[in-house]
């Protein structure tokens, strides 16, 4: 008997479709599924979020989390501004908002469920004017005024844990970070989007108090210093690019049709005196 | 950012990479088994009757091929979607015929007229990150039968 191996055609067990053809269109589907995913997501839990009363959040024990050792009291003159600034909004009446202070070198200052505020002394260090100032608690109690931190804290737990169960369904480490990194960028225009809204209310307050709004353009300005040149990229950032921010300031003082140049008031020498006892407060 | 930037670098490098490999490798398993036809290889179990001047012995080929980061990232969209893994569909021809060859060659040492009751074994010898597969090994053996 002979025996022979016939000479087989190439191609029977692979296939001729190129391998970047199959990378872009799985790539583009399988991110622009969770993209779409996450956005109906986030659509659907907005309209249950807003409806947890704001008494609920007040009920969190969020003020131990913020109140550490480096919470002091806050001096008059920044109590007097917060004051003016949250009246100025004519919040609800339950909307109570408290204004901490925090003795840390961090340039930054944030609002959280419960209508909690703080400050750190970083970034009131790096003020000039009290009309940043107002710009800083203004853009705050903005954020509380639409639940922003209810809304974040809801997007953050179901969009976590939609993209947990996605990850467990596909097992493999470089996908996860990948669905990991797409959810997170459609989360991040939200809160894009809260920080825009959040600007433009704080501008208006501006204007109602000072009679104009050179305080935002200002306060964007130290950022711009501080942080100095910022990535490109925004679609990742929690935070518009300050550019960005700048340009939908200008845009709110253009509609008002105010002047630009205003005067913006000084800090009071008392109370840089006074943040620069709390800074050798630290050092010693 | 920095996340997608070693992402991309890595991906690019599988593709490269795993494309120039698998395009050099089967150019050479195609003209190897040109070379190597000569010697066939007998999937039955019966051996050739009326050969009493043939003895045989057990010749086997082995080999691993580490699957390459482009592959394993299309393989695992795929996962999500099901279909025709087609990344690793190459590879897994690549590893069988290139194991069919190296079982070969040590049967054109031994002279050997042909191959009998040849066997296939594959198994994925290394779990990468999250225990996607690594690298895949595939075992081809059979009897040479060769001139006393």
């Amino acid at each position: 008997m002979e025996y022979t191996n016939p000479e087989l055609p190439e191609g029977i067990n692979t296939s001729d479709t190129h391998p970047l053809k199959e990378f872009f269109l799985l790539t583009i589907g399988v991110l622009a599924f969770i993209f779409i995913a996450v956005t109906l997501l986030i659509i659907i839990v907005d309209n249950f979020a807003d409806k947890i009363p704001f008494e609920m959040e007040k009920n969190l024990p969020v003020e131990s989390f913020i109140t550490g050792k480096s919470a002091e009291t806050l001096p008059p003159y920044l109590d007097k501004v917060s004051q003016k600034v949250i009246k100025s909004f004519e919040l609800p009446e339950n909307m109570h908002i408290t204004v901490h202070y925090l003795n840390e070198d961090m340039v930054n200052a944030f609002a959280t469920l419960g209508g909690h505020i703080a400050l750190y002394r970083g970034l009131l260090d790096k003020l000039k004017y009290e009309d940043e100032l107002a710009m800083v608690i203004a853009h705050e109690v903005a954020h509380i005024k639409y639940r922003h931190p209810i809304l974040s804290t809801s997007h953050g737990i179901v969009v976590g844990l939609a993209l947990s169960i996605f990850s467990s369904a596909s097992g493999n480490a470089v996908i996860n970070q990948l669905m990991g990194t797409t959810g997170m960028a459609s989360l991040m225009r939200f809160s894009r989007d809260f920080e825009y809204q959040a600007d433009k209310d704080a501008v208006k307050s501006l204007i109602k108090l000072y009679g104009h709004a050179e305080g935002g353009i200002g306060l964007f300005n130290v950022f711009k210093s501080e942080f100095g040149k910022e990535s490109r990229f925004e679609f990742l950032a929690t935070h518009p690019l300050t550019e960005n921010r700048i340009s939908q300031t200008t845009k709110i003082i253009n509609a008002n049709s105010l002047s630009s140049g205003n005067v913006m008031t000084e800090l009071p020498g008392e109370f840089k005196l006074w943040l620069k006892k709390q800074k050798d407060k630290t050092e010693n | 950012m920095t996340d997608l930037i070693i992402f991309i670098v890595l991906l690019s490098l599988g593709y490269g990479f795993g494309r120039y490999a698998e395009k050099n490798h089967y150019k050479s398993i195609i003209q190897r088994e040109k070379e190597l036809n000569s010697i066939p290889a007998i999937a039955s179990r019966i051996p050739p009757v009326g050969r009493p001047d043939l003895t045989n012995q057990l010749v086997a080929g082995n080999v691993v091929i580490s699957v390459d980061y482009f592959k394993q990232f299309i393989a695992g969209l795929k996962n999500l979607l099901g279909g025709r893994v087609t990344s690793y569909e190459s590879l897994l021809d690549r590893a069988r015929r290139e194991a069919i060859l190296r079982m070969k060659e040590e049967a054109k040492n031994l002279n050997a007229e042909f191959v009998f009751n040849v066997k296939l074994e594959t198994s994925s010898i290394h779990k990468g990150r999250g225990n996607g597969i690594g690298s895949v090994e595939v075992l081809a053996y059979g009897t040479a039968f060769y001139p006393v």
